[in-house]
């Protein structure tokens, strides 16, 4: 078990002028499920296309597997790390299946067949997401939440080590959003898949992340187990927004519950409970 | 989505029966059983048969293999446009590529007196190739390329390639004038055996290289960083895809001049019949490509009153329309 698998090390990244990442540091073990929170512009995204090698760092470098994204041939790569984020396309008729065949493409490359093997991996990422019944169905026929988890089957289809997902749970219900996370804690446990997830849900992140990292301005503000990120004082740095952070009385994990404005200075005690420091209003 | 078996026989039967009408169909009528004996060599039955074998063989017959090369390398070429781009409105002719070839061949000949037709296809080659980069180098924009602004891109510099065009006709010697424009008309009338035999080693390698790169056109259709991300090496792919593409449009343009819309046509009707998946897409739109030219050409051949319509027009009738729904059916996508 390495415990770098994924690693950033004073990574920085600039769009034109304006800089996303300012020296981040970062490390995901094998098998971790680590979460990436942070507000919108924080470099989430930034971070996982520099992981996938589409972007290269300014400053600092990233490694997966302790080589370069670069030094990979781009097959060899897509076989070690796969991702799903981007919506599937709608501008040609693809049926689900199709579409999820072609996460297959660094086993069987440019000109080989559909093995007993894809099909195999295929079925079974469309039974993992739920997808058998909408198969044949068209990406266009369907809804964003169920493209939203073709992509997902798209990427265990591609039977990667590595995945990571960039707000893969933006359309998903609740029911589905619980499976989403399921999904991963199981590829995690039953393959020792290392996922690293950009994503929005607090309290969710909580209950199935091992490892979350918070990242605002351009830099990693905290990192750590749900309960040692998740205070009142991380979030409202981060995200500017008071919240309580108490326990799920079923779970006992970390629950996190934003404050109306208008209410919370009245009832400020509420959201100063948990650990960390005061929440200034 | 059904995925038909009988696709490929039904398709190439149309192919095979368009050429059959093709063969029959003209000035001078031949029934099909004599159509059948000319192919065969079999006994013609007298003087107006063997006239009847004459036409079949030397005029009818080149004609109907250029229709079906140049309808084939259309659409195989709008195929890989519409996947290099992303975009079902991509076309060789609306992106202003085969007005760059016409430009490269014409040029071909104005400088290049006598019987110069090895190097006419190569030039039209390169002159494809110069006007889809510029389209698409103008249409890029940070945030990627819109396919709205594309069309933009590619009717502005087709603007720019058809001035051109009309001043190398005017600088034309007065005896070639006729006949060149007859050609930017889009003619398949030029169709000797031994241009469709030098045409079907471009096509065929053309459709050839195409064909190997099928999977990696079906990943392009995921957008350049899901494509990279699931280990296509997008650049050498889509370099590749231009340079075929360019390549097929313009051997086609330098032989038979504009004939439009092709290439948006008829892959939107492949892909109704087989899907996006380019193993199938381009044989399927190559098949359907071919008997649809051929169709047109027998149309633009019988249906004017007084002598023959260029294929281009007739073509362009049908196309305009299909283009204005297309464009209207897509409304309010991204």
């Amino acid at each position: 078990m390495r415990d770098d698998l994924l690693a950033a090390r004073g990574v920085t990244f600039r769009y034109g002028e304006r800089e996303v990442l300012a020296g981040v540091d970062l490390r995901v073990g094998e098998g971790e499920v680590a979460i990436l929170l942070g507000p919108n512009g924080a470099g989430k995204s930034t971070l996982l296309k520099i992981f996938s090698g589409l972007h290269r760092p300014h400053a600092g470098e990233v490694t997966v597997l302790g080589r370069s994204p670069s030094s990979y041939g781009r097959r060899e790569m897509a076989r070690i790390l796969s991702v799903a984020g981007q919506d599937p396309p709608l501008d040609f008729p693809m049926s689900v299946e199709e579409y999820v065949l072609l996460g297959r493409f660094p086993h069987h490359g440019f000109f080989g067949q559909a093995t007993a093997q894809d099909r195999e991996e295929v079925a079974r990422a469309l039974a993992m997401t739920s997808l058998e019944g909408l198969k044949t169905r068209g990406l266009g026929e369907i809804s964003a939440g169920e493209r939203q988890r073709a992509a997902l089957a798209r990427a265990i289809a591609q039977g990667a080590k590595v995945m990571l997902l960039d707000e893969p749970t933006a359309f998903l219900d609740i029911y589905h959003r619980v499976a989403f996370y399921e999904i991963v804690t199981r590829l995690s446990e039953s393959r020792g898949v290392t996922a690293l997830i950009a994503s929005h849900d607090l309290s969710l992140c909580a209950e199935y992340g091992e490892k979350i990292v918070l990242l605002a301005g351009g830099k990693i503000r905290a990192v750590g187990r749900p309960g040692e990120v998740l205070t009142p004082g991380n979030i409202f740095e981060a995200f500017g927004v008071a919240a309580v952070c108490d326990r799920n009385p079923v779970t006992g994990s970390v629950r996190v519950t934003p404050v109306r404005r208008d209410r919370g200075k009245d009832r400020g005690g509420d959201a100063r409970e948990g650990s960390g420091p005061t929440t200034p209003f | 989505m059904k995925r038909p078996v009988l696709a490929f026989p039904v398709l190439a039967a149309a192919l095979a029966g368009a050429v059959a009408l093709s063969l029959s169909a003209g000035p001078v009528p031949v029934s099909l059983g004599q159509v059948l004996r000319a192919l065969t060599g079999g006994d013609a039955g007298g003087p107006s048969g063997e006239t009847a074998a004459r036409v079949v063989l030397s005029l009818r017959l080149p004609r109907a293999l250029l229709g079906a090369l140049v309808g084939g390398a259309l659409s195989s070429s709008g195929v890989a446009f519409q996947a290099l781009l992303r975009n079902p409105l991509a076309d060789p002719y609306i992106l202003g590529v085969s007005g760059g070839a016409a430009v490269g061949a014409m040029t071909a000949r104005l400088l290049l007196r006598g019987d110069s037709f090895l190097p006419l296809p190569l030039c039209a080659f390169l002159g494809a190739a110069i006007a889809a980069s510029a389209v698409f180098l103008l249409a890029r924009r940070r945030s990627g390329v819109s396919r709205e602004r594309l069309i933009l891109m590619g009717v502005i510099v087709g603007a720019f390639l058809n001035a051109l065009i009309m001043m190398m006709v005017a600088l034309s010697p007065p005896g070639r004038i006729p006949g060149a424009i007859y050609w930017l008309m889009g003619d398949l009338s030029l169709g000797t055996p031994g241009r469709v035999g030098m045409l079907a080693l471009y096509v065929g390698g053309g459709v050839g290289c195409l064909f190997l790169l099928s999977r990696g056109m079906d990943l392009l259709l995921l957008g350049d960083e899901a494509a990279f991300q699931s280990g296509l090496p997008v650049e050498k792919v889509k370099t590749a895809v231009y340079l075929t593409a360019s390549l097929l449009a313009g051997s086609v343009v330098a032989i038979s001049g504009l004939i439009g819309f092709v290439g948006l046509i008829v892959p939107h009707g492949a892909r109704s019949i087989v899907g996006s998946g380019h193993r199938r897409l381009l044989p399927a739109a190559f098949l359907l490509g071919g008997t649809f030219l051929i169709v047109a050409d027998v149309l633009a051949r019988t249906a004017g009153p007084s002598g023959e319509l260029p294929v281009g027009a007739v073509t362009a009738l049908s196309g305009a329309p299909f283009f204005l729904y297309l464009l209207r059916r897509d409304r309010g996508k991204p």
